[in-house]
């Protein structure tokens, strides 16, 4: 899907910019180009005509304001760490890079509330507020390289969401500038809900609606008591069915995470092992957090639950350097996968919680039918699957069955009654599915909301709305 | 000879951005271990060639400090990579000429004798702290004035040698010309430790200068010259510069022969050697100190806590935790030299994390002379009266006020 850079940009252009942001912060040669050309989901390549690195909330404006004067198509990008080909420009499109706005603007520890620009790294933002004993909790398995401003267009989860909320639930207010180079306020700092909940509308927008450029975080406590589960089971079955026994106890694990056999002997295998049998057919890392007292009575819930449903062994790590070695192999496990063979495509669907143990059944058979290695590592606690198809690309056989299996596992997803995304967007990668998740209608509505903050379609275009889908692409306005 | 298969692994996730010193510069993914393995890939199927400018200009903005093999979790080999990389381009296109000039120089014994002997006279006439600075020229007498040694040598000798593993002390080029002091303190607290040190004449530089430019035949022949001269007579051979510990333990790789395998087995950083001793506990030195990893130890040697075990050797010294002390510091062989801009930004980072340090440390300690010169030329160009010293040093100058010496 390389799409080569076309002449609609035009060395002028390139100038116009080099002189608003510094020509070292505009790049236009090849092999630069070539560096973007592609996110965290190898599947997915194109080139981008420029890229942008502005260094300020005023350059961004200038930017955009440029790029609408001249009907230049833009896409914005922070760490390139996603996983649905979404921050990915055409030929004709500019990149439009965040990572420069990297400031923690405020702290206030008394209402819990941060102001970032949208560069920040998650995992930074956490690490500046740990000293008012406060962290921002959305945790992406990404969360040491992604930024926030990606987390916002995304709306990416992680696994401490299943208690707390993926990142809409984190965010108050927003300063965006909109495609034509205006500034828009949205929320307020106390998240006060009157009005339409325009900041609600902005998350998970994947970059169509605009930049955000100030966003103000809520921050929470850390919890006074943490304590990792870490279950080994011989069956994927059982492992499942301690998932919906915890959950049927009434007990809301601050994380509940799955990784299968075939995930488990790559992360093994990684400097992020977690000591785990690799003859394991199944490990769940069960979190537990708050008052001292709560989280030991749960925890005497949990553990016999976790045996009764058939773990052999159930380790209880408390220490801080002993819950963060479990987490690292657990947060590393698409990366530790690269061992497996030279490409991977990492899924994400979700499924109602009951539906899990079938669903695994029928991605196992997909695997057999097709003869690719499929590695599940998921937040079982929420239905929310990652299947993890290792291949090379350079085998044309390996890549359609690529293809196939993601198509099939998709629609199996929609078939159960779940959805085609939980935290990962749809980009480039699921616009082909959006018809069979929505009615025409719903569609339609969509693209007609996108309009309200694009009405020349400029910003990623191309993304989450398969072509012909919105009215304007219909008519052929563009593209 | 090589080929990119140690790049296999990646699966483009990008967890090694925030680990890039570079990237962490300019937050450009071009300047990223992840768009660098773009780059390399481009160059093995030929769809860059060596000589574009922008694939040579990223490539060469790498420090090559490996920072991104720790935090990659797939095990990208990415030092081979970069290393087959630089060959290549250097094989087709031949290396800058400043790079070119500058290794020249590393290459012949007489040239970089008379060379830094200069510089050793300049430091010595007190002219390098006296035109110490910033801007580029000020900052390389910087470079030169850190080499001095951080306290006036006390006339000591190490005890009798006992009947311990013997020891070959790797004298290298710049360590043997600007640091002749830790040289000293490497024989002495090995002594200390029951290590009989043995010179061994005829040995030049260790070639890792070259070897990381692509001059992989400039670095064997300088490595042959070596392994001849040295031989296989001791227990062990130590090092006490990270860069050249790094090459002389990957001899094996370099020259591909059995003997060289042999001799690479027996390397070991001075801090590896004494760590193994315990080492000896000296006398009280009560300063402040933040221990700085060079990258050639902690990742092409992953010698980690030794270092620290020999500070914690010293009694009454305290040490303290310097944030980033795992990153670069923007030193890196030549690059402070052929790519100042962006040494100067990665620099700044390391400058500014020992600015905001409570209580600012007397000294930075690193086993690197690379480091230290980088880091100490930083602080004098900061105004900042911390200085920079080998941790073979410190624990030499608490053997002296322990009375462990004649």
């Amino acid at each position: 899907m390389t799409t080569s850079p076309t002449p609609a940009l035009t060395a002028d252009l390139l100038g116009a910019l080099s002189r608003l942001v510094g020509s070292r912060w505009v790049r236009h040669r090849p092999a630069e180009l070539a560096t973007y050309a592609a996110d965290g989901l190898p599947t997915h390549e194109s080139r981008p005509g420029l890229v942008v690195l502005p260094g300020s909330r005023s350059e961004v404006a200038a930017v955009l304001s440029l790029l609408a004067e001249r009907h230049v198509p833009f896409v914005p990008r922070g760490a390139g760490t996603g996983l649905s080909g979404g921050a990915l420009a055409g030929g004709d499109a500019v990149l439009l890079t965040l990572t420069r706005l990297n400031r923690i603007l405020r702290i206030d520890p008394a209402s819990r509330r941060a102001v970032v620009e949208p560069g920040v790294i998650n995992a930074h933002l956490s690490q500046a507020v740990a000293r008012f004993g406060l962290q921002y909790v959305p945790d992406p398995s990404s969360q040491t390289a992604c930024t926030i401003g990606g987390n916002v267009a995304e709306n990416a989860g992680g696994p401490h969401c299943l208690k707390y909320g993926v990142t809409t639930n984190h965010i108050t207010a927003l300063e965006v500038i909109l495609p034509d180079g205006s500034t828009a306020t949205l929320g307020s700092p106390q998240g006060e809900p009157w009005g339409p909940d325009l900041v609600g509308l902005f998350l998970g927008s994947e970059g169509m609606f605009g930049v955000a450029v100030e966003i103000t975080v809520r921050l929470e406590p850390t919890p006074r008591d943490i304590r990792t589960l870490f279950a080994e089971f011989t069956q994927l079955r059982a492992a499942s069915s301690a998932v919906s026994a915890i959950i049927a106890s009434g007990i809301v694990p601050a994380a509940l995470e799955m990784m299968d056999q075939s995930c488990l002997e790559a992360v093994e295998a990684s400097i992020y092992a977690t000591g785990a049998r690799t003859d394991a057919a199944a490990v769940l890392l069960v979190e537990l957090d708050g008052a001292p007292e709560a989280v030991a009575a749960e925890a005497a819930v949990v553990e016999p639950l976790l045996r009764a449903n058939g773990a052999r062994s159930v380790t209880v790590a408390t220490s801080e350097p002993d819950r963060a070695r479990l987490w690292l192999g657990r947060k590393k496990a698409f990366g530790a996968l690269g061992r497996l063979a030279p490409d991977l495509a990492v899924q994400d669907a979700v499924v109602p919680r009951s539906a899990l143990p079938d669903l695994l059944d029928q991605i196992a058979a997909v695997r057999d039918r097709l003869g690719i290695r499929i590695s599940n590592v998921f937040h079982a606690g929420d239905g929310n699957l990652h299947p993890c198809i290792s291949f090379d690309r350079r085998d044309p056989r390996q890549a359609a069955a690529v293809v196939t299996a993601n198509r099939e596992i998709m629609e199996a997803c929609l078939a159960a009654g779940g959805s085609i995304t939980g935290e990962h967007g749809v980009g480039s990668d699921k616009r082909e599915y959006m018809p069979r998740a929505f009615q025409p209608a719903a569609l339609d509505l969509m693209c007609e909301v996108r309009r309200v903050f694009d009405p020349d379609g400029r910003a990623n275009p191309g993304k989450v709305f398969p072509a012909n889908v919105c009215r304007e692409w219909r008519r052929g306005d563009r593209q | 000879m090589g080929d990119f298969t140690s790049l296999d692994p990646c699966v483009h996730c990008g967890f090694c951005l925030p680990a890039c010193p570079t990237y962490l510069a300019t937050r450009d993914e071009a300047d990223s271990p992840r768009g660098r393995i773009v780059l390399m890939r481009a160059l093995e199927r030929g769809d860059l060639s060596a000589d574009d400018p922008a694939l040579r200009q990223h490539l060469d903005a790498c420090l090559g400090c490996r920072g991104c093999e720790p935090a990659c979790p797939s095990g990208v080999g990415y030092g081979r990579g970069l290393e087959e990389a630089r060959r290549r381009i250097a094989a087709s296109v031949g290396l800058r000429p400043l790079a070119r000039l500058t290794l020249g120089v590393f290459g012949r014994s007489v040239a970089w004798r008379t060379a830094f002997g200069a510089g050793r006279w300049i430091r010595d006439l007190g002219l390098a702290k006296l035109l110490a600075g910033s801007g580029r020229a000020r900052l390389g007498f910087g470079m030169l004035a850190a080499t001095a040694p951080g306290r006036v040598r006390q006339p000591t000798l190490a005890p009798e040698a006992g009947t311990g593993p013997t020891v070959a002390l790797f004298r290298g080029c710049v360590m043997d010309t600007l640091f002749g002091h830790v040289h000293d303190a490497t024989r002495r607290t090995l002594a200390v430790n029951g290590y009989r040190v043995i010179e061994v004449p005829g040995q030049g530089c260790c070639g890792a200068l070259h070897d990381h430019a692509g001059d992989q035949e400039g670095a064997a022949r300088l490595g042959r010259a070596n392994l001849a001269a040295i031989g296989e007579t001791t227990d062990f051979i130590v090092v006490n510069s990270a860069g050249c510990g790094a090459l002389l333990k990957d001899y094996g790789h370099l020259l591909g022969t059995e003997a060289a395998r042999r001799f690479a087995g027996r390397v070991r950083d001075v801090t590896e050697l004494l760590a193994d001793r315990g080492p000896v506990t000296g006398g009280s030195l009560p300063l402040d100190v933040a221990y700085d990893a060079p990258c050639h130890l902690q990742h092409a040697q992953q010698v980690q806590r030794q270092p620290l075990a020999v500070l914690g050797a010293i009694p009454g010294l305290r040490v303290h935790q310097l944030p980033g002390s795992d990153r670069c510091c923007g030193s890196a062989g030549i690059y402070s030299l052929v790519e100042p801009a962006m040494s100067r930004m990665v620099l700044d980072d390391k400058i500014e994390a020992i600015r905001s340090l409570t209580p600012r440390p007397d000294f930075i300690a690193t086993g690197n002379p690379g480091c230290l010169m980088q880091i100490g030329a930083g602080l004098m160009a900061a105004g900042l009266a911390t200085r920079v010293a080998h941790p073979v040093e410190l624990l030499d100058w608490s053997y002296a006020a322990g009375g462990r010496y004649r």
